[in-house]
């Protein structure tokens, strides 16, 4: 099993860059700029740094709904060309269909699917699972806009989980949230994914955030971006001990390798907030 | 560190050489884009009209497009197009402005008055349902085939869209920005003058083109039911006389005209409300 | 005070009903202008007979002809056109040429292809539904939330999967909106072309509420007659209406 992990990542982005043509003035902007990394299974990957370093294009490039300039992003070995089932997304402004109840939108994957449509049984089995998991019970026949901004999230979460990909895309999925449902949904999310099982178990989860705090919360590796092309600073190994509950923010572990985070980003935060570009 | 540009955007290594020139010369080239593409369609229609009408070989049932523009020509040159062109614009304005100066004031009175749009509402709603040209025939026992029948025509067609959206426009009016100005002290005509007044216009004018687009098309029903000149009436008589060409020609300058009100209507959105969000393109 | 509020709405059509007899009551017999009794007995012999209603019917079947077929032909190429940049762009101008044509101006043509039956008022409803259909019907695929469409498709769905779970049911409201404005001109434009095949043609045998107006208006000179047409008219309008809206709120749960 952990032989595994050392042979071949899950996902490879080799030599990455993504460059833009503004429309209206014909202007190229390089928006990130040669970034490798190795994500290998199992593994809770975030990745942070200040707004506008390329977070959300990376994350794009994975999922197959971008391409890269120049490089490859890969899985298990083979390039992404197309968004595809194996590769599960939760949007930051979650994406639900308004016009299905969460039942449906829990149940769209399996059911509409290019490949492997499951039939109405096996996706009532599946759908009431992932239902319980994410605890929306009772809530199956409301439609989106009747939901709070926290079972949005969950629905949005089920939604990529009853498709059972392989890895898990979440850009930014509780940045809508107020601070008290994020920190529960933070929890909830380790718990969902499975703290407890062995690596080769769980899903690989590749998680977009700003948010430092739950970058070391969530991950076992976090990757710092910085801005102006979007390049990876550093990848920092978050050795905190698994399953991971409230008190471990009190921690000076926690603490420290934050700030560490902090200080790294923090004069480019800056420079973004005041940004005259 | 990172090559910018003038702009200060970070730029590839490999050298900046932007897409375009400038962004002027980028609007420049999309905007004669846009007139390429406009003038290849419709030449790529007019080709398939003038193979179409080949084809069928009948000039009376589909003349080419050349017979059709050497009508509008000669009919240029005997001063028939003009005279038609000004019977009906000269309807189109009458029974427009006249809808516009007592719709936009009758719509102020049922926006501001809960008594007055409780009265006249009612009688709104059972009038509205019934299209101007269902009016017709009972329009030709009263006011005869003549000039009046399509003013009339026209005039209640377009009133109908503009009460509605100048209501709809009042009432739509932030009520925040109304305590604004009261709790700064200024009084009711002042703030319907300064605050309602610039916050409905926008649906005003696009009650304006609704109204001018309904009230054209009845009006044309009108001219070419009831009436000795205009537009409609040229059509409906150059098809008894079996000239399809000549009929061809005043269709299209029915279209042109309708287009041109509509352009000018368009402006006036423009000019008046640059801050609306809603220029209705989409009617 | 409070009996006074409730009877506002009915002030207005009251006096309107007065102002209507007592201007019959004025007017010499020879206008033949009819007071309110005069309309509503009428009315009664009209429906009584079946003749009212078979009228209105018979031009609602062709608003409901020429609405399906130019709302089929709508919906495939406004969705073409939304959704790829080369069609839009190269029928756009042609679109929005024929615009601004009035329906009726066509009728001479209309006559002069079809002759003077339902295909001629057919053809005249459906161009006059058609450009409300296709505008909204672009409008509406294309102010779909594109990142749906992402999601969509990060979930594996194919893309005629999409066009159907994903850009449909999206583009429902604006196609709705589009189905209300286009059979409401449509049925205006139906009454314009059997009034005026009737005024042309020569009364000619090709039924509808309108021919009945023109009967009424050229023959038999009966304006009470020409006024229940205009009411049957503008209750078919209503229902109409009314019917669509029904039908959007029944199919539309989400937006409720």
């Amino acid at each position: 099993m952990e032989a595994l992990d050392q042979a071949a990542p899950k996902i490879r982005l080799d030599g990455i860059s993504k460059e833009y043509i503004v429309p209206r003035t014909g202007q190229r902007t390089l928006a990130i700029a040669d970034v490798s990394l190795d994500i290998v299974q199992g593994e809770f990957l975030c990745i942070v740094g200040p707004s506008g370093c390329g977070k959300s294009t990376i994350l794009n490039m994975i999922a197959g709904l971008a391409e890269p300039s120049a490089g490859t992003v890969a899985m298990d070995g083979a390039p992404i060309r197309a968004p595809g089932s194996e590769r599960g997304v939760v949007f930051q402004d979650y994406a639900l269909f308004p016009w299905k109840t969460v039942r449906e939108n829990i149940e769209f994957g399996p059911r509409f699917r290019s490949d492997a449509r499951l039939g109405a049984a096996e996706r009532d089995k599946l759908v009431r699972h992932y239902i319980d998991l994410v605890s929306l019970t009772g809530a199956e026949h409301k439609y989106p806009h009747e939901l709070s901004g926290g079972m949005r999230q969950r629905c949005a979460f089920a939604r990529a989980l009853a498709n059972e990909p392989e890895v898990l895309l979440m850009d930014e999925p509780f940045a809508a949230l107020d601070a008290q449902t994020r920190l529960i949904l933070q929890e909830e999310l380790l718990r969902i994914w499975g703290e407890d099982l062995p690596r080769a178990e769980r899903k690989t989860v590749i998680f977009i955030t700003h948010g430092i705090d739950e970058a070391v919360f969530l991950a076992d590796r976090v990757a710092v971006m910085s801005n102006h092309p979007g390049r990876i600073k550093t990848v920092m190994d978050i050795d905190l001990p698994r399953p991971r509950r409230e008190s471990l923010r009190a921690t000076s572990e926690f603490q420290t390798l934050a700030d560490e985070i902090w200080q790294l980003i923090r004069r480019e935060a800056y420079e973004a907030t005041i940004d005259r570009r | 560190m990172t090559a910018r540009d003038e702009n200060g955007a970070a730029v590839a290594p490999g050298g900046a050489t932007p897409y375009w020139p400038t962004p002027l010369a980028a609007r420049i080239y999309a905007s004669i884009g846009g007139l390429f593409v406009y003038v290849r369609a419709m030449a790529v229609f007019l080709v398939i009209w003038h193979l179409v009408s080949l084809w069928i070989g009948n000039p009376i049932l589909l003349p080419s497009p050349i017979a059709a523009a050497e009508a509008l020509v000669d009919l240029t040159r005997q001063g028939e197009v003009f005279s038609n062109v000004v019977a009906s614009l000269t309807r189109l304005g009458t029974s427009f402005a006249l809808a516009i100066l007592l719709g936009v004031p009758l719509g102020f009175a049922m926006g501001l008055s809960r008594n007055v749009f409780a009265m006249v509402d009612p009688l709104i709603e059972l009038l509205r349902p019934i299209s101007g040209i269902a009016w017709i025939p009972l329009g030709m026992f009263i006011l005869g085939v003549g000039e009046a029948l399509p003013t009339a025509i026209m005039f209640y067609g377009a009133f109908f869209p503009i009460v509605i959206n100048t209501v709809v426009g009042v009432r739509s009016v932030n009520p925040g920005l109304v305590q604004a100005a009261r709790v700064l002290g200024v009084g009711r005509a002042h703030i319907v003058r300064h605050v309602i007044w610039p916050a409905a216009l926008p649906n005003i004018l696009v009650g304006a083109r609704l109204g001018a687009g309904a009230g054209w098309m009845a009006m044309v029903a009108a001219e070419l039911i009831g009436a000795p000149s205009g537009l409609g009436f040229a059509v409906e008589w150059y098809r008894e006389l079996l000239m399809t060409p000549s009929v061809l020609a005043f269709v299209f300058l029915i279209g042109l005209l309708g287009y041109l009100f509509d352009r000018l209507l368009r402006w006036l959105q423009r000019v008046l409300t640059p801050w609306a969000q809603t220029q209705g393109g989409a009617l | 005070m409070n009996l006074a509020l409730r009877l506002r709405p009915f002030v207005l059509p009251a006096l309107l009903l007065i102002l209507w007899q007592l201007a019959a009551m004025q007017a010499a017999p020879a206008d033949r202008m009819p007071v309110p009794a005069d309309v509503l007995a009428t009315g009664w012999t009209l429906i009584a007979s079946g003749e009212l209603p078979l009228a209105l019917l018979q031009s609602l079947q062709r608003v409901m002809l020429g609405f399906a077929t130019s709302a089929a032909l709508a919906l495939v190429l406004g969705t073409a056109m939304a959704a790829y940049r080369p069609v839009g762009r190269n029928l756009d101008p042609i679109i929005e040429s024929f615009r601004p044509i009035a329906p009726i101006a066509l009728l001479p043509l209309a006559i002069l292809w079809f002759g003077t039956g339902t295909p001629a008022a057919a053809f005249i409803v459906g161009y006059a539904a058609f450009f409300p259909m296709i505008v909204n019907t672009i409008h509406g695929v294309r102010s779909i939330d594109p990142g749906l469409i992402r999601a969509a498709r990060t979930l594996g769905v194919g893309r005629l999967t999409i066009l159907r779970t994903v850009v449909l049911p999206g583009a429902l409201p604006n196609l709705f909106v589009g189905a209300r404005l286009a059979l409401g001109v449509a049925w205006t434009s139906i009454i314009a072309a059997e009034l005026a095949v009737g005024a042309k043609a020569g009364g000619g045998a090709s039924g509808g509420i309108g021919q009945m107006m023109f009967v009424f208006y050229a023959y038999s000179v009966d304006l009470s007659g020409i006024i229940v047409c205009m009411i049957g008219v503008g209750v078919v309008a209503l229902l109409i209406d009314r019917g669509v809206r029904a039908l959007e709120y029944w199919m539309i749960p989400w937006k409720r």
